[in-house]
């Protein structure tokens, strides 16, 4: 009896243990990972590399969410904020036309519960030259708008979204930023 | 070393505090899973089934396989199914937000950069490995007797890796569906299925889970040597599954070989094949030393009714087994093959028995004996006294016609998968 009931002790104390450990994973990196500020200032005068050789102008004052931003070879992400407004840049490797990554894209905006594109898309080009197509879009207490470029076999795409006063005070900023992007000198 | 097999662990199977614990865990994991798959079936609900099925089946020759690498002393079904409920609930559980987690602290501490190119890389492994690993240490808690072997640890972690595998690819399956913008579509489910079902399927997460598994079943076999070295066996087995799993996932090679298909082929194969071929190596051995723990018991018997020399050395090594199921169909057909197979499990759960009740100091059942004797019989109907391969090579062109048949079938798939996925 005694060694049994130290035997379910210690097994108890092993189970525990195991708990502990599996808390540590699920919820103590997300803690410690909260707890690490995730935006860092970045300069609106110095090309920003996005992914996949391409590069844009950061929006004066904003920041970097180091979250969102992954910028790699062949593909890549960044992810600005400014106050509460949301601007993501999106490279990926693409082989289709500019309308089908357009309506992919809507496809995935409307998607989410809630969000709705609202009016008609027009054409966009970059002082680079690269040619897209914009749109806007509605969620409930957030507007946003997305646009979509499709050059040397990689889709770029744009969102930005936020509360309608915000987006409209940083809509400028945020275009002027888009109008930047381009590909790195080299870059085939 | 193989421990004799210890009874009675279904009796007290719920009086281990770690029973209810790992249930609690396992609810836990349910629940979480169950909300991840709900807002999938809402969103793309026949995208959501197909994927679940066609993994589902995937899972079914993968577990039949990892169950039966242990013949001679098989796992009880309900610890297997709790290995890969592990794997499958509470493990990728886990891994989702610890993985982002950790990804995004790579970011902050190091740089966007490093995270892009190498936090799949690190971030993964690290934390899917731990979690993967306290699997296989619940198991242990649970059931410790049932551990009898490295092998025993193998299978377990095996099963473990097996269950994170499915639950993972049918939500990489769902997250290429949203990521195509295409609706509720198929296609990119049958795309994933063949990328991480069949290129990757051999070599990751079972993998990686089955060398974690050769450690732990070493720590708690391996009673001869020092606490030291078995610790430091199991944490080198964990590391060596650890680095496998990065280098899987590690962005080498990514360019360096084109974009072919056969260039795809190649980076797989490399990443893969040292794991593959370790672990195959660990399997063999740990195979070998179980089987002659277990023959020896019934070659101490020395009763041809029960085994006969040519038996022990067939019942010894898995490819002779088979070669002996093989030999039977040929003379005999399906049901003389069936009978050979059931002979050997006979064998099998004689040696069990035989060591079971050497380690209560009592007389084995007379029952497992008879039922050897049974089935011998019933192979007899088919003109085999013994179930053995020949010494003359009978067969031995068919056998051969059938591996290289087999092999085909398997580059036939691999290049469908390649084809599907754009490689020239």
């Amino acid at each position: 009896m005694g060694a049994g009931t130290r035997r379910q002790r210690i097994d108890l104390l092993g189970a525990l243990l195991l708990v502990l450990v599996l808390a540590g994973l699920a919820f103590g990196l997300p803690a410690i990972d909260r707890a690490l500020p995730s935006q860092r200032p970045v300069s609106s005068e110095v090309p920003y590399p996005v992914g996949g050789g391409v590069t844009v102008l950061p929006p004066a004052g904003a920041t970097i969410d180091l979250t969102g931003t992954r910028p790699a070879e062949a593909q890549g992400m960044v992810l600005f904020r400014l106050g509460t407004v949301r601007y993501s840049i999106i490279v990926q490797p693409y082989a289709g036309t500019l309308a089908a990554a357009a309506d992919r894209l809507r496809r995935r905006i409307t998607g989410t519960p809630g969000y709705q594109v609202t009016g008609t898309q027009r054409t966009v080009a970059t002082t680079a030259g690269l040619q897209g197509v914009q749109g806007g879009y509605t969620a409930p207490g957030r507007g946003g708008r997305y646009t979509v470029f499709v050059d040397r076999g990689r889709s770029i795409e744009v969102t930005v979204s936020g509360g309608e006063l915000d987006l409209g005070r940083s809509l400028p900023e945020i275009d002027a930023s888009t109008r930047t992007l381009s590909y790195a000198a080299g870059e085939k | 070393m193989i421990a004799p097999v210890q009874p009675g662990w279904h009796g007290a199977l719920t009086r281990t505090p770690a029973f209810w614990v790992v249930s609690g865990l396992l609810v836990a994991g349910a629940i979480r899973i169950a909300v991840l798959g709900g807002q999938f079936v809402a969103a793309y609900p026949k995208a959501t089934l197909t994927a679940t099925a066609l993994f589902a089946l995937l899972a079914v020759p993968f577990w039949l396989f990892i169950a039966d690498l242990d013949f001679l002393e098989p796992e009880p079904l309900a610890m297997q199914a709790l290995a890969f409920a592990w794997g499958a609930l509470v493990a990728t559980s886990a891994s989702i937000p610890a993985s982002v987690a950790l990804d995004d602290l790579i970011a902050k501490l190091g740089s966007p950069g490093l995270a892009a190119d190498w936090g799949a890389a690190l971030a993964g492994p690290t934390v899917e490995e731990i979690a993967k690993t306290l699997g296989i240490l619940a198991i242990v808690l649970i059931a410790r007797p049932q551990i009898n072997s490295v092998l025993d640890g193998v299978v377990y972690g095996a099963m473990v890796g097996l269950g994170f595998q499915i639950t993972e690819d049918i939500v990489y399956a769902l997250g290429a569906v949203a990521l195509a913008g295409r609706g509720d579509s198929v296609q990119p489910v049958i795309a994933t299925f063949l990328l991480r079902g069949f290129l990757s399927g051999v070599w990751s997460h079972t993998l990686f889970g089955a060398l974690a598994g050769a450690g732990i079943g070493y720590l708690v076999v391996r009673r001869d040597k020092t606490t030291l070295v078995r610790v430091g066996v199991a944490l080198l087995a964990a590391l060596g599954a650890w680095c496998s799993h990065v280098l899987w996932n590690a962005p080498i090679f990514g360019d360096g070989l084109g974009n072919g298909g056969l260039a795809l082929l190649a980076v797989l194969v490399f990443k893969a094949l040292p794991p593959l071929l370790l672990i195959l190596l660990l399997v063999r051995a740990a195979h070998d030393r179980e089987a002659d723990y277990y023959t020896g018991k019934l070659s101490a018997l020395r009763d041809p009714s029960l085994i006969t020399e040519g038996e022990l050395a067939v019942l010894r090594s898995g490819p002779r087994r088979a070669q002996a199921r093989r030999h039977a169909r040929l003379r005999g057909g399906l049901k003389a093959q069936a009978a050979v197979r059931r002979l050997q499990r006979a064998q099998a759960r004689l040696a069990v028995e035989l060591s079971r009740a050497q380690q209560e100091g009592i007389r084995p059942s007379e029952r497992w004996c008879e039922d050897v004797r049974e089935q011998r019989a019933i192979l007899a109907t088919f003109g085999l006294p013994e179930a053995t391969v020949p010494a003359d090579g009978t067969g031995a062109w068919r056998r051969r016609a059938e591996t290289v048949l087999a092999i085909a079938v398997a580059i036939a798939v691999l290049w469908v998968a390649l084809t599907a996925l754009g490689g020239s």
